[in-house]
């Protein structure tokens, strides 16, 4: 009670802010009504984006069309060689393979792992509510603090790996130093991550399955598998539209567990992605210009591929 | 129905396996800030008993202050940049949800593309620009990249939610002679605050939790959060997990303090808004 007691009274404080000069909210309504409210209500906000983000990529754009490196100058304009020259580089494939492989095993994993959560525990007790909260935690927690506790439980001689001893095995995985095992290791860490918001999101689009139908179709005769494919499964489309593109933005972008847990290793650039690339010509090679081709490449990969899959999804969604 | 009463016992079982196994990670975490390092790798998930309170106060008692200081950069460029981030996105949000000229439509398209945008993406020449402005490795840098990174989610909050708002309370208010600032204050803004607490809870757990933008825009020198503090703080422990742990025990209080905070309120809005509308 206090606290929304508060709130109101620090709302009100705001709102009599400007009463003691109507005259400046007066005046632009006189001279140009339209032109006054866009320079109140909508500029400040859009100045933030356009010289934060919009600019930005219109750089990063025209950046990928030269030889920016600001400890080699001068800057030429070199067209598209920078695109020519990704294409044959072994180390922007590899992060392209990687990322793809991260994104696939992440948005698989959370989506089926989240949807089966959530049935789990889509039952009206404070039980289920308290696991909600279990698996959700991992969601409010930085990435950076996710990454330093799997690196102390997946490292050669962490927790994992001496409960493991203590149980007979004489040779343990390296979960995280064996160059075929690592990547893995990131997408597993990435899909625990993700986990509680996928159950979140299915477990509001279970609450609106009407019990009737559920009912309905028992009563026709449906078993379990059938009730779920027919009446349950469809209505959960939104859910899984919602889900399948977080988890494609989030798998795409990943850059935080890589450089915490293996700085791109074991080996060379084993677990690199596309976005620990991206920031590594750019702040440890400097090479500005190369790296604004892989991000151009980068953005324009991920823009595509949400919005087909968006659109795909959202099709069936109306369809069903 | 038949199968939901015959396995009543089963479902409680497996979810609680299920939610202990997957805790299991935090479990350890939490259990090793309170138990002495050398007791950390022979029994990990042994319960710290007696617990020690040495690992808590050696990250307050660190000589570089990396702890103390990043709480201070931390907290000033949260509060400073949801707060900004509140009203310039209600703002926004509401002249975008009331306006409906096609100039308005390519605007909000156009923001709600940098939802997609990965950071990478954009760092170097926003690095660039903020130089331009002398505001590199500087907070006040810090906070308006994020208001402009993250002004696109708070718009698309904000306008799913002015859109219940009646638009004939606004006009009625008109009427009475309120200017247009003095409606959007008195009458719209107090009418969103659930939106308002959603912009709070999601952006405060974020820009909180941030890494890459802080580490590169507040650079080596000048500080930096709590968050890229746990980072810097991994070289230096090495294989300490005790002390580690600590720190990153510190580090994520406040925002989960926070966040449990605020979803109360979260709730709370919600109807207090229904009975107001």
């Amino acid at each position: 009670m206090a606290d929304t007691k508060h709130v109101v009274r620090g709302e009100r404080r705001l709102a009599t802010r400007p009463r003691p000069q109507p005259s400046r909210a007066r005046r632009p309504a006189r001279l140009a009504p339209k032109l006054g409210r866009f320079a109140l209500f909508a500029l400040p906000g859009l100045v933030a984006y356009g010289l934060f983000v919009l600019l930005p990529i219109l750089m990063t754009g025209y950046y990928s069309l030269t030889n920016r490196n600001p400890f080699n100058p001068p800057t030429e304009f070199v067209g598209f060689r920078n695109y020519v020259t990704l294409t044959g580089d072994p180390e922007f494939l590899q992060a392209l393979t990687n990322t793809v492989i991260i994104t696939l095993i992440v948005t698989v994993l959370a989506n089926v792992g989240g949807l089966l959560v959530a049935m789990l525990l889509d039952r009206p007790s404070k039980l289920y509510l308290a696991l909600r909260g279990v698996f959700f935690t991992p969601v409010v927690l930085s990435s950076v603090v996710i990454s330093v506790i799997w690196r102390a439980v997946l490292t050669d001689d962490g927790l994992l790996n001496s409960a493991l001893r203590g149980l007979g095995v004489t040779d343990p995985p390296g979960w995280l130093s064996d160059p075929e095992l690592a990547l893995y290791s990131i997408a597993w860490i990435i899909t625990w991550q993700m986990l509680g918001f996928c159950v979140v999101v299915y477990l509001a689009g279970l609450q609106g399955v009407p019990r009737e139908l559920q009912e309905a179709a028992a009563i026709d005769g449906a078993g379990g598998l059938a009730r779920f494919r027919n009446v349950t499964w469809p209505m959960l489309a939104p859910a899984l539209t919602i889900n399948t593109v977080m988890l494609l933005i989030t798998g795409f972008k990943a850059y935080d567990q890589i450089q915490v847990i293996t700085n791109g290793g074991p080996g060379t650039g084993t677990t690199a992605t596309m976005a620990f690339q991206v920031v590594k010509e750019a702040f440890v090679g400097n090479r500005i210009g190369y790296s604004s081709a892989l991000a151009a490449v980068m953005l324009a990969l991920v823009a595509g591929v949400s919005v087909v899959v968006l659109r795909v999804l959202q099709r069936r969604e109306v369809t069903q | 129905m038949t199968d939901a009463r015959t396995h009543t016992w089963l479902r409680p079982l497996v979810a609680v396996f299920v939610g202990a196994v997957f805790f299991l990670p935090l479990y350890l975490m939490l259990v090793n800030v309170f138990k002495p390092g050398e007791e950390i790798l022979p029994d990990p998930a042994g319960l710290p008993l007696p617990p020690t309170l040495e690992n808590i106060s050696g990250v307050f008692a660190r000589e570089d202050n990396l702890f103390t200081f990043g709480l201070v950069n931390s907290i000033a460029v949260t509060a400073l940049s949801i707060t900004i981030l509140t009203v310039l996105s209600a703002m926004l949000g509401h002249y975008l949800a009331r306006s409906t000229r096609v100039f308005a439509k390519v605007l909000l398209v156009t923001l709600l593309c940098g939802l997609m945008i990965p950071i990478p993406v954009i760092l170097s020449p926003m690095t660039s620009v903020l130089k331009a402005f002398d505001l590199m490795a500087t907070l006040q840098g810090l906070v308006l990249v994020n208001v402009g990174y993250y002004v696109p989610f708070g718009v698309l909050l904000f306008m799913g939610f002015v859109k219940s708002v009646p638009r004939e309370l606004e006009e009625a208010a008109e009427l009475d002679g309120a200017s247009k600032v003095r409606v959007f204050w008195q009458v719209v803004f107090p009418l969103l605050r659930p939106a308002s607490a959603s912009v709070l809870i999601f952006l405060g757990v974020w820009i909180w939790n941030d890494f890459l933008t802080p580490l590169i825009v507040l650079g080596p020198d000048s500080g930096t959060t709590v968050t890229v503090g746990v980072y810097r703080a991994i070289g230096q422990y090495e294989s300490d997990f005790g002390d580690l742990f600590a720190f990153m025990f510190l580090a994520t209080l406040p925002i989960l303090i926070f966040y449990l905070a605020l979803q109360k309120n979260f709730v709370k809005g919600l109807t207090g808004g229904a009975v107001k509308g």
